[in-house]
């Protein structure tokens, strides 16, 4: 009898998939990207300028703090919908404690409150084992009423404090340095650390993450944390761009999150998602809203966009995951 | 019996599958108020055969009778006008519905296309009280003991008008007092004339419940006889046949340290007062048949599933497992029997899945270097010798089984760790490769000096790896056999 070496089976789509492998599965976002950016160019003389490229990647490091973690948090096969909300909760706190007691204290008590928000949502999610959709949810609809409760639905106006969210060290506005700080550290936590390797392998399979003993649920946990500091220090950050802090700023925040990280090939049944694909998910969600804005096509119809960008991307997403399936 | 109606007459049933031809003319006859015990090995034809009574498949030849009637095929509505029901091993109940609604589950009485609780109520209550079992009709099906959901299966057979009952290895996941109570309840059906065929891997439970005995082996029928007549050792000598497969046994190893110790272990539930150890370099099998409680025992050491009493030690240190870190950071290795829901990492890399429990100590300052991971893979792959066609970034998912398990088995060498605890560790690979993955589990054995322990209900696995069997039958120890006296028909007359 002919011994089969084990494998030869699979020969075939092993082939295949050699074949797919030559383009990165983030090509065809850089595609869709620069379609878009050629098209804008012609559409619009505004666009293709160095102030305008700025203005993007400025309104796009704010959702993009934010996204960083998140993006673990996807992969790992949580969400996190409560970001928009803890982000306008900061702001608003920041506004008042700054006018108040300065800038240190006004940035402390915002650090804290993410802090505190986070262990919140982490203690539901991780101990009590409420799902995070569903934690998170109620924390989006509770925080909007501390929002507005604060500043008595009022925008608070703050005086001192632009440099955070406007000061242009080497002439590139800070929030973009910050998000291109984050995003690195994030890309290289994700790739090179045993806690980012652990997220990917939670996703994957969170019963085989718990039998070769990783500790899930404390990951999940502080990745909880890591996700309310930086929403509401891109709160913050908001705050300081518009010089007030307005309890409806964060509004729809969730939704370009979730958009950007998806889009970015990051899939909602866990184990799949990198940094690169998020920030690339970013530039588009954020050079359509720009597009859409110099040709003066009106605020409604963006959001229809963005609407049905999210649903477009979370159909790509589970048509991937159909060809996989028939392909194994 | 008084009753001699033939129900069901199988004639000459044929069935090829791509022209490999999986039964060889098989006869079957099951009179009305008959029990007909039908066993063999796996693979030996018995799904096959009771698939075409139930009209699930069709056969490639032959006659299929009921009641009478000739048929050349059935299908599977045809079957169920027939009054043809069939029992399963695992429950096709809905959890959250009560106890009334499960037994008439898809088929509720209606009055005005409401649903008529009043009958539905009584006629349920009606059977529970045929079927002599006290459950309360309002209880969630799911709060209810496996035991008790197995007969609300019954249950819904009787209400639907069953005369042939196929009950496939229900008393797997049984206690014995589930048993007794499910034989009570088919020697009643037998009174009132249903006909049924009961498959089995439990020896011992032919006499007790069974008119008649068949065994099939490799698609042929081998043996038809009153089941009183028959000894134990007929039936497993039918099962086996006389070609029973001579194994060569590799010899016999260990060394002197225990290094798992188990003592009275006991969970409460699937196992009873366990005890025995394992020593250094020494591969322990634990082989009883599925729900016989062997994998139970594995989880409980790894921490997976709560012990009541009994203790573990480990090198001489007691061990308490709260959860498999843990046991991890005890250097316990944990392979699944479930490689798809406990085991790999399925859109990951192969580098990754074999170096995910190591990352702990190839981690320097929190980071993992993908080159460690790679040269960890590397290692294994070629002493495992494991094909991955596109080298250490290839998702495991698309391995074969048998490389997909040795990955997985490479994972807890890399780990170094002390004791392996292994769960049906071929279940899923092809034959080729089976015998690699023995050599392999004994050689590592050997050579790091680690303790290994199998859970598995593959008589010839034990014979082809085991240095020492414990038999399991029901959750507690029934022999223990060392050196030659590891043979398939010790093993199998012990765990029935």
């Amino acid at each position: 009898m002919v011994k089969l070496r084990a494998g030869s089976k699979v020969q075939g789509s092993e082939d295949e998939a050699k074949k797919r492998r030559k383009i990165p599965d983030t090509a065809p976002l850089i595609g869709v990207l620069i379609l878009m950016m050629v098209y804008f160019a012609f559409a619009s003389e505004y666009f293709f300028q160095v102030e305008n490229f700025k203005n993007v990647l400025a309104n796009a490091a704010v959702t993009g703090i934010v996204c960083i973690p998140s993006t673990f948090l996807i992969i790992a096969g949580q969400i996190d919908l409560s970001v928009g909300s803890a982000a306008a909760v900061s702001g608003m706190m920041l506004a008042q404690v700054v006018n108040a007691h300065g800038v240190v204290l006004g940035l402390t008590s915002v650090l804290l409150f993410g802090l505190v928000f986070g262990v919140f949502n982490g203690f539901l999610v991780t101990v009590v084992g409420v799902n995070s959709l569903i934690t998170t949810l109620g924390g989006l609809g509770f925080l909007y009423g501390v929002a507005l409760l604060i500043g008595n639905g009022q925008t608070v106006g703050m005086d001192n404090f632009e440099w955070l969210g406007v000061a242009q060290p080497l002439n590139i506005p800070l929030p973009i340095v910050i998000f291109a700080t984050l995003a690195a550290l994030g890309a290289i936590t994700l790739r090179y650390t045993k806690f980012g390797r652990s997220i990917y392998a939670i996703g994957s399979n969170p019963n085989a993450a718990r039998v070769v003993g990783i500790r899930s649920n404390r990951i999940i946990f502080q990745t909880f944390v890591l996700s309310a500091v930086a929403s509401s220090f891109a709160g913050a950050v908001l705050t300081s761009q518009l010089s007030a802090g307005s309890p409806n700023s964060g509004l729809g925040l969730e939704l370009q999150v979730v958009t950007a990280i998806v889009l970015g090939g990051a899939s909602l049944a866990g184990g799949r998602g990198s940094i690169f694909g998020t920030v690339l998910g970013l530039l588009i969600v954020g050079v359509l809203n720009n597009g859409l804005i110099l040709l003066d096509v009106p605020t409604f119809w963006q959001r229809i966009a963005q609407g049905l960008m999210l649903i477009l991307a979370v159909s790509f997403d589970s048509i991937r995951a159909k060809l996989n399936n028939t392909r194994s | 019996m008084s009753n001699k109606t033939e129900l069901i007459r199988l004639e000459r049933i044929k069935k090829s599958y791509n022209s490999v031809e999986v039964l060889h003319g098989v006869d079957l006859t099951v009179n009305a108020g008959e029990v007909v015990a039908l066993l063999g090995e796996n693979g030996a034809g018995k799904s096959t055969l009771v698939k075409i009574l139930a009209g699930d498949i069709p056969p490639t030849e032959g006659v299929i009778k009921i009641d009478g009637t000739e048929f050349a095929e059935l299908d599977v509505y045809k079957a169920r006008d027939l009054g043809i029901r069939m029992i399963f091993q695992e429950l096709n109940d809905a959890p959250t519905l009560s106890v009334a609604e499960n037994i008439f589950l898809g088929q509720w009485p209606t009055s005005g296309g409401k649903i008529a609780w009043g009958e539905l109520k009584a006629k349920a209550q009606d059977v529970l009280n045929r079927l002599e079992v006290d459950i309360p009709l309002d209880a969630e099906a799911g709060s209810l003991r496996v035991g008790e959901r197995q007969l609300l299966e019954i249950a819904r057979a009787l209400i639907q008008n069953a005369k042939i009952l196929v009950l496939d290895e229900p008393t797997a996941a049984l206690s014995n007092v589930e048993v007794e109570r499910l034989f009570k309840v088919m020697d009643q059906l037998k009174a009132q004339g249903v006909g049924m065929v009961y498959i089995t891997h439990r020896l011992d439970e032919v006499a007790r419940v069974a008119d008649r005995v068949q065994v099939l082996r490799d698609g042929d029928s081998v043996l038809n006889e009153v089941a009183k007549d028959v000894s134990r050792d007929e039936l497993v000598t039918a099962m086996l046949g006389h070609a029973a497969v001579k194994n060569a046994r590799p010899a016999v190893s260990k060394g002197v340290t225990v290094a798992l110790e188990v003592k009275n272990l006991s969970d409460g539930e699937v196992f009873n007062d366990i005890s025995f150890d394992v020593h250094e370099g020494e591969v322990v099998c634990l082989f009883g048949k599925i729900g016989s409680g062997t994998s139970e025992i594995l989880e409980s050491i790894f921490g997976l599933r709560p012990i009541s009493s009994g203790t573990i030690d480990i090198y001489g240190e007691r061990f308490t497992p709260k959860s498999p870190q843990d046991s991890t950071a005890r250097k316990i290795g944990y392979l699944p029997a479930d490689r798809q829901r406990l085991g790999s990492f399925a859109i990951r890399s192969v580098a990754e899945n074999l170096s995910v429990a190591s990352w702990a100590r190839m981690a320097k300052a929190g980071f993992v270097r993908k080159m460690d991971e790679e040269a960890a893979y590397g290692t294994w792959a070629d002493a495992l010798s494991i094909s991955a066609r596109r080298g250490p970034s290839q998702e495991i998912a698309t391995l074969s089984g048998g490389n997909q398990q040795k990955v997985l088995l490479g994972r807890w060498f890399e780990a170094r760790v002390n004791v392996l605890l292994l769960v049906e560790p071929t279940r899923g690979v092809d034959v080729g490769a089976r015998r690699d993955i023995y050599e392999i589990i004994r050689k590592q054995a050997k050579e790091s000096n680690m303790a290994v322990l199998v859970a598995t209900s593959d008589y010839e696995e034990v014979v082809l790896l085991a240095d020492r069997a414990i038999v399991v039958s029901r959750g507690s120890i029934s022999a223990e056999f060392t050196d030659d006296l590891v043979q398939a028909n010790k093993l199998i007359a012990a765990s029935s």
